[in-house]
């Protein structure tokens, strides 16, 4: 588990409209360069939330980050 | 020579409208009656008149990426910005409507955090980081529409493991009241957030509380008993939701052996939130 790469990516994502935007339209093209696990890769891929957390994101990231926890 | 002229520590989030959509009308009524609560403490510290006032809190991921995660951090500089964040939602829309620009106490943070460093406490500092609603939903509900004294925003860092001790957060509240006495100015002090919610930072467990353990914390601060509060571990915290008191630990170094006075306590699914007040000599 890379602590460190999967809450990089949720706080580029809160912080980053341009980012956010691209995650939004193409999530595995967005993510290509970010140093993630598949396992990680899949769950922003589903906007699973809940997968996210258990995998290392921190939970303030996870349900603040524009839209990421609506979906 | 200086004092801490007024203690106090409250819960953080604090916006009707969010616990209205998080808890329904319960949620709603607990939190309007809770800032109220917290609005006569600030009318109680604008009265000292105070030269300052220190706000001890955490950062939820927003100030500090994960290029560095301060332990504990003074904000230095003239002012400080509120943070700003696009389609903010959660806990981050009660930012928006708030003044976007605050005075700091520049003398005060630079002697906190310059005598921190001389007698062993190795603190970060910042001259840009921005806060967020854990200093100024706290700040803007005790003061309404009076002004606000220079702030000194001091950061602890609550979530990202490993965390400074509550026993190291007391020993920096200790710091804290020796900088003010020698000081000539008269400080205000509020530690902010909790008490227990998010238990282990879990999504799952959102919803849960620890009301059992809220209610022994309270216990040991009405009764000044500050030594079992030393000995609570940052595990016992996390596993209770209670992450957020270390920031409470600072406080009470500082006003060490004073005695609480709860101004508030009411449970709630999402979190248990509280107003407590200090008698200080």
């Amino acid at each position: 588990m890379s602590r460190y790469a999967i809450n990089s990516v949720l706080y580029r994502l809160k912080k980053d409209p341009e980012f956010r935007a691209r995650f939004e339209s193409d999530p595995r093209t967005a993510l290509a360069d970010a140093d993630l696990t598949e396992a990680e890769r899949a769950a922003f891929a589903a906007h699973d939330v809940r997968r996210i957390n258990e995998l290392g994101g921190y939970l303030h990231l996870v349900m603040s980050v524009p839209g990421l926890a609506a979906h | 020579m200086g004092r801490i002229v007024f203690a106090g520590a409250m819960s953080h989030v604090l916006d009707p409208d969010y616990y209205q959509r998080a808890c329904g009308d319960e949620g709603r009524r607990t939190v309007v009656a809770c800032m109220a609560e917290i609005a006569r403490m600030g009318e109680r510290f604008s009265a000292t008149r105070a030269d300052a006032l220190i706000v001890v809190a955490d950062d939820h991921l927003n100030a500090f990426s994960f290029n560095a995660v301060p332990a504990l951090c003074v904000r230095i500089g003239r002012t400080v910005p509120r943070m700003r964040q696009d389609h903010a939602e959660a806990f981050d829309a009660v930012l928006d409507h708030m003044p976007e620009q605050y005075p700091l106490h520049e003398d005060l943070a630079n002697q906190i955090l310059e005598q921190g460093l001389a007698s062993g406490f190795d603190l970060a500092m910042s001259w840009e980081a921005p806060v967020d609603h854990a200093f100024l939903s706290p700040v803007n509900t005790m003061h309404g529409t009076r002004p606000i004294p220079p702030l000194v925003p001091i950061w602890v860092n609550c979530f990202v493991a490993p965390q400074p001790t509550p026993k190291r957060c007391f020993d920096f509240g200790r710091h804290i009241a020796r900088v003010v006495a020698a000081s000539p100015w008269n400080v205000g002090l509020i530690a902010t957030g909790g008490l227990s919610h998010f238990p282990e930072l879990s999504l799952p467990r959102v919803g849960e509380t620890d009301t059992v353990f809220d209610r022994k914390l309270i216990h040991w601060m009405e009764r000044g008993e500050h030594e079992p509060l030393q000995e609570l571990t940052v595990g016992e915290l996390h596993k209770t939701g209670e992450h957020e008191f270390l920031n409470w630990m600072v406080l009470i170094g500082a006003i060490t052996p004073a005695r609480a006075q709860v101004r508030y306590f009411g449970e709630l699914r999402r979190i248990n939130m509280a107003a407590v007040e200090w008698s200080l000599p």
